[in-house]
């Protein structure tokens, strides 16, 4: 895509990314009010969004986090005004509070959610499989395979979340946010935006005990007559065949069982169902497609949420239907698919011969054994790799003085900590647990705890727990690592900066003067490449007899270089000095920076294209054989 | 029938830039393209891959194993990380290019017998699933063009090469000149020339080829 296919005017063929198709739906729909916390596989709805915003009259917040996003959208709603966010699988879990509220007091204009589940956990810390979201909360939901459908069924939701008066929920995967395709835009009609008068509208949404209780009932309705309409929606379709066999299926899914009938040569030779509204289900479809079948195949990634639907409708359709899926053990639970996944568990279900998958891995495995792995790692010029060689060398010289330590990472760059060659940190588990988790470690364990946090995910989830340890008296030490930007999305705006959506200005918030002003009385704020200074500041925030925090401040490097670029300001790599270098290998075995290697001497020397020129290996260097390049005048 | 290719490289190297250019191409040769992506941590010199389908008969974003005609790898040590995707005696179009991760170098440190690998090391072990294999010194090509960053716009030039890739030299121009700084323009389409004409000294020798003009 290029921004221009976003701002066509005109219907046309374009190149789009499913997250930039759905962002091109939403404008065609005339979305007013979109919100976002960035969050892979959605990041590139907000980034596009952003991109786009000096073009458009839409107002566009980053927001703290999910469930203020959802707010946001909410608040627009109420008055009547279209709204859209985004978040990944496990943001939704921060947004659910709000999100089964909505189901109850419905909305007016009408609001999308897009959900981004993860499955083969490629950027998250689970699974997750957030289709049960839209049963729990009886919010109708609808699943794209393409950037295609991605960008029609946006648009269509709108219209459904008006109609009935409720949410809409698109439910993706990252093979679909992240799958680029041919998509045909629509024209864009854009109305003018206007502020609402809200006495005018006669509108309320309360729920509350009894309120609650009628409201429920009304839900119920809701969901009887979505399905019924669903029964009608272009977004079910089957494709028929002379056969007793069929498959039903939806999301990327879909995909793959098209490739695997390719592969299997049961093109046309088998009914298929394909399901594009998935909550409520289409009673009345599934039970025509399924009536006159022996024999059903359900593929559908993680969790049996349809095959178990399925089941229920075929007790009453056709009894005696042979339902295979997960429950007869031709599919997993785990990890997402691909076309060899659909092939083999089709093959199983219907007992044909297929043995490409295995054969090809296993042959290829012995290739890979001859080559080093390739973790994700800290970028040349990362602050975190200058903070965290600092925190190491601290513990370490605790660890001989008797003090030893629990080490609570958290959601960001600074994960990345447990991968090897590093491979540090006793838990890690959702935005902002660090802290909580270090809160009830304080009152069980001997060791001190260290919690980390970076700036994004302080502000998005990590404040309730300082607040709660400097209220009850917790001990321990916190990190908070203030890169500037919100770098493992790629780095978005938030508090931190001076900058929020689009590059308009916001204000900066002190992360420090948060901290201080609840009541923090060991704070302090360092360079995190200055490594030397950060070892004794490290150190007396471990010892300290209470709670303490250090800010270690410093730009993401991937940020500050592409702010460079713009500014025109050159990036001056450093090299080893051979004649100087004694080989001693600190840089090596305590850096682990990606622009150095050995050459056939094993000599160190540092790649000029990845060096960032941040200089902390030459602070680190004994033998101060590290230098920067001179640059011609 | 359609044309699968395998992307594989190190974040930073510019893949997904790669895959837009190619694919905005497509859209404007009319032509039905598909893509899987995969990054999102967004961190430099973690491994990255791109399923690239061009053709009417792709449905899936994944290419099926052993269904690639062309691994394109931006990095040497990448290319072996993906061969379930490789055709047997399908085409390989590899960086001479090698970044070392650091657990690697570390290991060289710590122990005195272990040693890198080296391109002619992959190179060996490649030739036991094919012999197509062409060699591009993309970094030095790269840095002739002007703009030592502009390696994956070489090998899109070692792409547009082939009697396989269909995509109009006229679109791909276009599309380069589109999504590229505006700044680096210039550099970015001597690149891909320079990429095309490295491909007619070494992977043209192998399969069938668009002749110069």
């Amino acid at each position: 895509m290029v921004l221009k296919d976003i701002l066509s005017k005109e219907k046309k063929a374009a190149f789009m990314l499913g997250n930039e198709a759905i962002v091109r739906g939403a404008l065609e729909a005339d979305v007013k009010v979109v919100a976002f916390y960035p969050g892979a596989p959605t990041s590139e709805v907000l980034d596009t969004f952003s991109d786009a915003l000096s073009n458009f009259d839409y107002q566009m917040e980053i927001t703290t986090n999910e469930k203020v996003a959802l707010e946001v959208c909410a608040g627009a709603a109420f008055a009547g005004v279209r709204s859209l966010t985004a978040m990944k699988s496990v943001g939704t879990n921060v947004a659910s509070d709000t999100l089964f509220v909505l189901g109850y007091t419905g909305v007016k204009g009408g609001l999308v959610i897009v959900m981004a589940d993860d499955p083969h956990a490629h950027s998250s810390q689970s699974e997750q499989d957030g289709r049960f979201f839209g049963p729990n909360a009886y919010i109708p939901m609808l699943e794209p395979s393409s950037p295609q459908e991605a960008k029609d069924m946006v648009k269509k939701a709108f219209e459904i979340s008006e109609r009935h008066r409720v949410p809409v929920i698109i439910r993706t995967v990252t093979r679909v946010n992240h799958q680029s395709g041919i998509v045909q835009i629509g024209e864009l009609n854009r109305g003018e935006f206007k502020k609402v008068k809200w006495k005018e509208l006669n509108e309320e949404y309360t729920t509350l005990g009894e309120v609650a209780r009628r409201k429920k009932l009304k839900m119920l309705e809701r969901t009887a007559k979505l399905a019924e309409e669903f029964d009608q929606s272009e977004f079910n379709f089957t494709k028929q065949a002379d056969s007793d066999v069929g498959i039903v299926t939806s999301s990327v899914s879909y995909l793959h069982v098209l490739e695997a009938l390719r592969m299997l040569k049961l093109q046309n030779k088998v009914n298929l169902l394909k399901l594009g509204t998935t909550y409520p289900l289409p009673k009345n479809t599934i039970k025509n497609f399924i009536k006159n079948l022996k024999k059903v195949v359900v593929v559908e990634e993680l969790s049996p949420y349809l095959e178990k639907e399925l089941c229920g409708i075929a007790k009453e359709a056709n009894p005696d239907l042979a339902i295979f899926g997960k429950k007869t053990g031709d599919f997993s639970e785990a990890w997402e698919y691909n076309p060899n996944v659909a092939a083999k568990g089709i093959a199983s279900a219907l007992g044909l011969e297929y043995t490409v998958t295995e054969a090809m891995v296993e042959e290829a495995k012995k290739f890979k054994e001859t080559i080093p792995a390739r973790y994700p790692t800290f970028c040349a010029g990362c602050p975190h790799r200058g903070t965290f060689v600092a925190l190491n060398q601290a513990l370490k010289i605790q660890v001989a003085k008797g003090q030893e330590h629990y080490f609570s990472n958290d959601i960001g760059c600074y994960s990345m900590w447990i991968y090897p060659p590093i491979s540090r940190g006793d838990s890690s588990l959702c935005m902002g647990a660090s802290v909580g988790v270090a809160n009830g470690l304080s009152h069980v364990i001997e060791e001190r705890a260290v919690a980390v946090v970076g700036d994004s995910t302080f502000f998005h989830a990590a404040i309730p727990a300082l607040v709660n340890a400097v209220h009850n008296g917790n001990k321990f030490t916190m990190l908070i690592l203030d890169n500037s930007v919100t770098a493992m999305t790629g780095q978005q705006y938030n508090p931190s900066t001076e900058f929020t959506a689009g590059g308009r200005q916001g204000k900066k918030i002190s992360i420090e003067g948060i901290c201080k002003a609840i009541g923090v009385e060991f704070v302090e704020v360092v360079d995190s490449y200055d490594v030397k200074g950060n070892v004794e500041v490290f150190r007396k925030a471990l010892d300290y007899d209470g709670l303490a925090v250090v800010v270690c401040r410093r730009e993401c490097a991937l940020y500050g270089d592409r702010n460079k670029r713009r500014r025109g300001e050159k990036i001056v790599p450093f090299y080893v000095d051979k004649d100087v270098c004694k080989r001693p290998y600190v840089c090596l075995r305590t850096f682990y920076c990606p622009a150095y290697e050995l050459d056939e001497d094993r000599q160190p020397r540092i790649s000029p294209e990845l060096c960032d020129g941040c200089s902390v290996c030459s602070r680190l260097c004994p033998i101060q054989s590290v230098k920067r390049t001179e640059v011609k005048a | 029938m359609s044309l699968n290719i395998f992307i594989c490289g190190v974040g930073g190297q510019g893949l997904v830039l790669l895959t837009t250019v190619i694919g905005n191409a497509c859209a404007k040769s009319g032509i039905k393209v598909v893509t899987g992506e995969m990054y999102g941590l967004s961190q430099r010199s973690g491994a990255v891959s791109v399923h690239l389908r061009i053709g009417k008969d792709a449905f899936s974003p994944l290419i099926p194993y052993g269904e690639a005609d062309i691994l394109l790898s931006l990095e040497a040590i990448e290319t072996l990380r993906y061969l379930e995707y490789l055709k047997k005696d399908g085409i390989v179009l590899m960086n001479k290019r090698i970044m070392h991760p650091p657990i690697e170098t570390s290991k060289l440190i710590t122990e005195k017998d272990s040693k890198y690998v080296t391109v002619e090391d992959i190179v060996y072990k490649l030739k036991e699933w094919t012999q197509n294999i062409a060699v591009v010194d993309a970094l030095t090509l790269a840095k002739e063009s002007g703009n030592a960053r502009t390696e994956n716009t070489v090998f899109l030039g070692c792409l547009s090469a082939l009697d396989a890739f269909k995509v109009k030299e006229k679109d791909i121009r276009e599309s380069i000149s589109e999504a590229v700084p505006k700044k680096t323009i210039e550099q970015n389409l001597k690149a891909f020339d320079l990429g095309k004409q490295s491909a007619h000294g070494s992977l043209c020798t192998l399969v069938p080829c668009r002749p110069l003009p």
